[in-house]
């Protein structure tokens, strides 16, 4: 597991602490029923902060799975690089 | 604090015994990020409680205010925006920037603010309120430049801050110093606009962290510490008195040394707010009392006591100050300019906080002071704490009784004239009671803190009741210093908490109190729930000699057994009864 992935679940498991890793890992909007609106907000703000950068708000709203996240930050990472 | 770290804490589980301190955040935004916040560090703050903040609905100021005056919660935080005066103050509502629009938006501001006084009053007749007076910017709707402050912004601000006058006068009502806020979160930083349009959250997180640590540090009170030893030579004056004589210390600006004024008028403030004042100085005494004869001074010598002055160690002149104040090490501040002197007392007091007095550097002095009241602030000054440094000055002709001997020691309480108030009743609204019961260490049943909802909570129960005792005698009055809390039916009495000032002690006054609770209460027997704790050697002590042997929980205390181990009492005692 890659570091950006690492702290990925991190701030994942801080909004949804009910979830086990492998649940993070295949998380999305459909599969976690409490994923809503306010858990977006939190989790995109907990994003932010801990990877210090700002998610492009277009792009916000299609980012609903964590794979969804992963390969954004990837690409963000990448295009700093 | 981040928000992964806020989000952690705040989620984080108790037993389920964890008492729980509900908390109403009322504001005109979403409270998203303001709320976890809170939570996070109510909970860094007083770890033993469970904090449970609700929210009312976005946008709805008044209606939540109003939701708060029907609700029964432990305290009530209210966090205003410009916008919550007027919708047209924030960017989420077009309403017009017409320089006639904001002559309009400044008189309903004013209308405004009169409804939330009124509803402040209401709220804080039932619980602590915390309010914090807008913190964004106004938005650029007027039109002078950014830098220039115009007529309508101006009266915005007289608006604000008459607000701020009115509510600080109400009891239970605590506000968010901006002074405060502005040095831990700049005003440049706070406002984040994207998050405002996007969710209805206007904080950054930094600005939200740090709003979330004051509001908390008014909802959850620390007890502030008690007394200050100061060193005197570069530390209260400028110069070596032994040396340069008494003509020949400072504390002027000519003599380049003002700082040394301004502590010395610190601690006469502190002085005059129940902090008591002792030092401890390497010197002749003659000398220092020569010193202290000076008419520019800016203390009394009468704030200060005892003073230890002689050329034996600091940390022995330290530690017979605290036997004379009869208080924990963690409670001071000792203060001096020499490095060697701090390690030597810490060395021997570790709990206590050393601190520097370097007397070159103002900025230093300054930071000093300022930290000095964050440790010492309080909300108002307590007539007990007017009482205080006398009162131990008082105690030291008590102290000198117990070298007494058989009848000398009984003539000498009768000579007293000892004299204690007793108040026996249901009312909860004694913010003395509360706070003796939340800092007494040593005459402590069990170290039992409350919160302001469990301490009302507990009052819910139609037996329970709340004994005071207040003393005086002819040395002078030391005030409310007793409170016992706890439930009576059919002649039997429990104890749920019971706490006695360290300045009461050795003048029978818990005899008298239980003396009362067995002959005006009627009760038969009286049981205590005790707990040991590190520091509650005194009341121990005190059942050991009532009930002898090992004490266990609970305590019971039989009539018969307390009349027969009890000594003779010789206070007046009067009773109001408010049941």
């Amino acid at each position: 597991m890659s570091d950006l992935e690492g702290r990925l679940i991190l701030c994942f498991s801080s909004v949804f602490p009910e979830l086990t890793e492998t649940e993070i890992h295949n998380a999305s909007t459909d599969s976690v029923g409490v994923w809503d609106s306010l858990s977006s907000v939190t989790l995109a703000a907990v994003i932010q902060e801990e990877f210090n950068l700002e998610i492009d708000p277009e792009i916000l709203p299609s980012l609903e799975s964590f794979e969804g996240f992963r390969d954004y930050l990837k690409t963000a990472a990448a295009a700093h690089s | 604090m981040k928000l992964i770290e806020a989000l952690k804490i705040a989620q984080r589980t108790d037993a389920g015994t964890t008492p729980a301190l509900q908390v109403f955040l009322a504001c005109g935004f979403s409270a998203l990020h303001l709320r976890t916040f809170l939570t996070a560090h109510l909970r860094v703050r007083r770890p033993e409680i469970r904090p449970e903040v609700s929210v009312g609905l976005f946008g709805d100021l008044a209606g939540n205010l109003e939701r708060l005056e029907s609700s029964s919660v432990g305290a009530a935080v209210i966090v205003l925006e410009w916008a919550d005066l007027d919708a047209r103050l924030g960017i989420r509502s077009l309403g017009g920037w017409h320089p006639a629009h904001i002559q309009d938006v400044v008189r309903s501001a004013e209308a405004v603010a009169t409804r939330l006084k009124r509803a402040v009053e209401v709220i804080s007749r039932k619980v602590t309120t915390v309010i914090c007076t807008p913190t964004l910017p106004l938005p650029p709707a007027f039109i002078t430049k950014p830098r220039e402050l115009g007529l309508e912004e101006a009266r915005l601000h007289r608006i604000v801050a008459s607000l701020s006058e009115s509510l600080s006068q109400i009891p239970k009502v605590r506000i968010v110093n901006q002074q405060k806020l502005a040095e831990c979160s700049s005003p440049a930083d706070r406002y984040d606009v994207r998050s405002d349009l996007q969710a209805g959250f206007p904080y950054t997180l930094h600005h939200a962290s740090v709003l979330g640590e004051l509001l908390s540090g008014l909802v959850e009170t620390r007890s502030p510490m008690k007394a200050i030893i100061t060193d005197l030579d570069d530390t209260l004056w400028s110069g070596i008195v032994g040396d340069d004589g008494v003509d020949g210390i400072s504390w002027s600006l000519d003599s380049h040394s003002q700082m040394h004024g301004v502590y010395q008028q610190f601690l006469s403030s502190l002085a005059s707010a129940g902090v008591l004042i002792g030092v401890a100085s390497k010197n002749e005494k003659d000398t220092v009392s020569a010193a202290f004869r000076r008419q520019d001074l800016m203390l009394s010598p009468d704030d200060i006591y005892p003073f230890e002055v002689h050329w034996s160690r600091k940390s022995e002149s330290v530690g017979r100050i605290l036997k004379t104040w009869n208080i924990g090490e963690d409670a001071v501040v000792f203060i001096d300019d020499n490095p060697a002197e701090i390690a030597e007392v810490q060395a021997a007091f570790p709990n206590i906080l050393c601190r520097q007095f370097h007397r070159d550097d103002p900025r230093s002095v300054w930071l000093l002071l300022n930290e000095l009241r964050e440790l010492f602030g309080k909300s108002e000054i307590s007539t007990e704490d007017t009482l205080r440094s006398k009162s131990i000055r008082e105690s030291a002709v008590w102290r000198d009784e117990k070298n007494l001997d058989g009848n000398a020691v009984e003539d000498f309480f009768r000579s007293a004239d000892p004299r204690i108030v007793l108040d026996y009743g249901r009312s909860y609204d004694d913010k003395r009671a509360l706070e003796l019961v939340n800092k007494t260490n040593q005459f402590n049943l069990n170290g039992k803190r409350y919160g302001h909802s469990e301490w009302r909570t507990f009052f819910d129960n139609p037996n329970a009741f709340l004994l005071t005792a207040t003393y005086e005698d002819k040395f002078g009055a030391l005030g409310k210093i007793a409170v016992l809390m706890g439930t009576a039916s059919a002649g039997t009495i429990h104890v749920h908490t019971w706490v006695m000032s360290c300045r009461a002690f050795s003048r029978r006054i818990e005899h008298q109190i239980l003396r009362y609770l067995f002959e005006e209460c009627g009760a038969q027997q009286i049981t205590f729930e005790f707990q040991p704790t590190p520091r509650n050697g005194p009341l121990q002590d005190f059942f050991v000699g009532l009930l002898g042997g090992h004490l266990s929980n609970p305590l019971m205390l039989a009539r018969t057994a307390f009349f027969a181990a009890a000594p003779p009492l010789f206070h007046r005692v009067e009773v109001n009864s408010h049941v």
